[in-house]
């Protein structure tokens, strides 16, 4: 008998512990859902509220979106809206100025962020060069959707377009150089 | 962008002389223009007299050539005219063709007399600019600054009026390597490509004209001793022309691809906004 109660007592208490941690589940997040505004401004603004309130792990989700909205209404000045906003962030503490200035130059800049370093090309770049392209492809793709689309810079699209091309002919040769060194 | 990509084996994967004559063309572009770098040594005096023996020596081949392949036009117009195709016990035909075959064969003599010439000078451009590459893009820079030369050519905001091109045919071999020559010993000309790319172009085609050269001596060497063994090139072969074709575009550039580098740029040349976070 005195077993039964026993087990009684400590199954009420798992299914205590089970309610409050279902409870917990369910416990309210912050609201990190931008509003669906299609002005830029008023998206921004939306961002930097959800921001401020708790939401930095929805960052790359916002930028994404804010994007979209840009390119819903492309202007040059969208440029530096974005640039207003990655400051912000920077200046908040929600990005470091290095991880600003990245995603900025990422969709904004016609040089590529991924082809950086502090060693040279032989030692550095050769080696993963089918990656370095790989990786400037994946951010002219950006590019298109920040330079062309959202801020209508064509002229600075085309030119990261050519500069990709340039880089992967001139990359080709100096590898081919660099291997032919070490022969 | 990948030169090899233009050119390949013939087939049966064996490398056809027409294949590897017709590369020779289409993989020596002529490039437009370029920006002279401040601190770039890409294109010193020994590289710059290179590329002028190269021209040369491409000069000395067409002269030697450009006779042979003109009679060669006209036996095949003959051959042609008189409906020779196909009418094997034609005694006149059949004279005909043996005059082709013999012509043909003066083409490949000649070709290997001068191709050796052709193919040191070839790789004599090649070894000078690998080194330079490597010292100056390979060595001394970074992978940042590789891509600030690259863009550093233009200033901003400015655009080009014409799409830059690589691969332009119609011209003959000696004055590709001339324009090449102009291209980078005049100082002070802008249209668009940096020198690295000027250098790495010229550096990769160098060095696919190298093994194409080999291959084209290989293949004169079997088709001579094809001859040798009495193998009369009594009819004009697909083989045959397709050498002869290849010769001449060598000669005359009368084929070959335009590889358009990049698309024009549209810019509306309004001033740039430049964002704090501009690197």
């Amino acid at each position: 008998m005195m077993n039964i109660t026993r087990l009684a007592a400590a199954l009420a208490v798992l299914f205590t512990a089970i309610g409050a941690v279902s409870g917990c589940a369910t416990t309210p997040t912050p609201k990190c859902e931008l509003s669906g505004t299609r002005d830029l401004t008023a998206a921004i603004a939306s961002a930097e509220s959800r921001l401020d309130g708790g939401c930095v792990a929805h960052f790359d989700r916002y930028m994404d979106q804010l994007i979209d909205v840009a390119a819903g209404d492309p202007t040059a000045d969208n440029k530096q809206a974005f640039s207003n906003f990655l400051l912000w962030t920077s200046d908040q503490g929600l990005l470091s100025r290095r991880q600003a200035q990245e995603t900025w130059n990422r969709y904004f800049n016609v040089k590529f962020v991924s082809l950086r370093g502090d060693y040279n090309n032989c030692a550095q770049t050769c080696p993963i060069k089918g990656r370095v392209m790989a990786d400037m492809e994946s951010e002219l793709a950006d590019k298109e959707r920040g330079l062309l689309q959202a801020a209508l810079d064509r002229e600075s699209y085309y030119r990261a377009d050519r500069l990709l091309k340039e880089t992967e002919l001139v990359l080709e040769a100096t590898c081919r150089a660099c291997v032919a060194g070490g022969r | 962008m990948k030169p090899n990509a233009r050119c390949g084996n013939g087939r049966d994967g064996a490398p056809s002389l027409a294949m590897a004559t017709a590369c020779i063309i289409s993989t020596l572009p002529l490039l437009t223009g370029a920006a002279r770098g401040p601190a770039l040594q890409l294109f010193p005096t020994t590289v710059l007299e290179d590329i002028k023996e190269t021209g040369q020596v491409a000069e000395e081949m067409e002269s030697g050539l450009q006779d042979i392949i003109a009679r060669l036009d006209r036996q095949q117009q003959l051959y042609i005219q008189s409906k020779c195709e196909g009418a094997t016990d034609d005694p006149g035909c059949a004279q005909i063709s043996r005059q082709l075959g013999a012509t043909y064969m003066e083409m490949l003599e000649t070709m290997s007399q001068r191709l050796p010439d052709m193919e040191r000078a070839v790789n004599s451009t090649r070894d000078s600019l690998e080194t330079r590459l490597r010292a100056e893009l390979g060595l001394k820079m970074t992978p940042w600054t590789l891509q600030e030369t690259l863009l550093g050519q233009q200033p901003d905001g400015s655009t080009n009026v014409e799409p830059e091109l690589r691969g332009r045919s119609g011209l003959r071999l000696s004055q590709r390597f001339r324009q090449y020559y102009q291209l980078v010993a005049q100082p002070g000309r802008n249209t668009g490509h940096s020198l690295a790319v000027v250098a790495s172009d010229i550096y990769l085609d160098m060095e696919e004209a190298s093994a194409l050269i080999a291959q084209t001596r290989e293949e004169i060497g079997r088709a001579t001793l094809l001859e040798e063994l009495n193998q009369s090139f009594g009819v004009i072969t697909p083989e045959m022309q397709a050498v002869v074709d290849g010769v001449k575009s060598i000669l005359f550039g009368e084929a070959g691809q335009v590889v358009e580098l990049a698309g024009p740029p549209p810019g509306a040349g309004e001033v740039a906004y430049q964002s704090p976070l501009e690197w």
